[in-house]
């Protein structure tokens, strides 16, 4: 997608030095570690470094702990 | 080399791990198992950590322990597909500085992309971001090299016709090259689609030949320490 196309949040994300897109970069991270955000590969069948049974140990949403409470319909 | 310079250079938001590309050396492996012991790293799966794997083309992947970087992946190459020697790339790196004076050294932008290119499909998209945030923040100020870069890897077909419509000379130079330029310069913008998703097809492709006995060698390094021949971490 060409920048003219981009949304706000992205316009805003390029407008940022470089140094301070890592910094938000790292809230990101943490926010995402705190809702309890796995750090476990995601699985890509296209990788060569993708294991059927190595890939997805834990629940794509979260930490145990955490239950899906609603679904989209797909 | 990873998602983390994809973020420094705008393509992402956020990545969960971190990839490192290794000179590979005695006294630099010595500062890496020092650095991997700050982090408490322990091997994440095969191969063990190997110099002779390394320079084979493997991947090795750690899980950090250490109470601030708990449950981090690093992964660590000294060898990628496509790309030039280490002492080249660390020549024409990318260096960063925090204000508490941290430096980051990132793979270059060109370096970066040609690294991405790889029979995984979420690679791409990054690719064509990269180029993209790239052609946005300098575009003011075109030299060779930066025209040669946007024409040889832009990935956005309305972009593509648009830069071939500036730089009508260097296109013309290029498209030998790069052939589907010449459909950029049409403006056929399906076709240019279509000539783009064949050009990441036919580069996946290499990628899997490339990988291919990589992988075999992976799968009986797995097979081996499933059979309790367990390499040292």
């Amino acid at each position: 997608m060409i920048y003219e196309e981009l949304s706000d949040e992205w316009k805003e994300w390029l407008a940022l030095s470089p140094i301070e897109r890592f910094h938000e970069s790292e809230k990101i991270f943490a926010n995402y570690l705190a809702m309890g955000g796995s750090l476990d590969p995601d699985p890509d069948p296209t990788s060569p470094f993708y294991i059927p049974e190595e890939s997805g140990s834990g629940p794509a949403y979260g930490r145990p702990g955490l239950r899906v409470l609603r679904r989209s319909a797909v | 080399m990873g998602g983390q310079a994809c973020v420094f250079y705008g393509a992402a938001q956020f990545s969960k791990d971190i990839d490192f590309t290794l000179l590979a050396d005695e006294e630099n492996y010595v500062r890496l198992h020092a650095a991997l012991g700050e982090l408490q790293a322990v091997r994440a799966a095969v191969p063990p950590f190997d110099p002779a794997a390394l320079d084979r083309g493997h991947a090795v992947h750690f899980r950090c322990q250490a109470p601030e970087v708990a449950g981090l992946r690093v992964d660590l190459m000294t060898r990628l597909r496509g790309v030039a020697d280490f002492a080249t790339l660390w020549a024409r790196r990318t260096t960063i500085q925090d204000a508490d004076g941290t430096c980051y050294d990132l793979l270059s932008v060109e370096d970066l992309v040609q690294a991405k290119k790889t029979q995984r499909a979420k690679d791409w998209p990054m690719i064509g971001a990269l180029v993209e945030a790239h052609y946005r923040a300098v575009h003011a100020q075109p030299t060779p090299e930066r025209i040669a870069f946007w024409l040889r890897e832009c990935r956005t077909p309305e972009r593509l016709v648009q830069l071939t419509r500036i730089f009508p000379a260097e296109t013309s130079e290029m498209a030998d090259r790069r052939p589907l330029l010449r459909i950029a310069v049409s403006g056929d913008l399906d076709e240019l689609a279509a000539a783009l998703d064949a050009e990441v097809r036919a580069e996946m492709a290499k990628d899997r030949v490339y990988w291919e006995p990589l992988k075999r060698e992976f799968e009986a390094m797995r097979f081996a320490e499933a059979r309790g021949n367990r390499p040292p971490p």
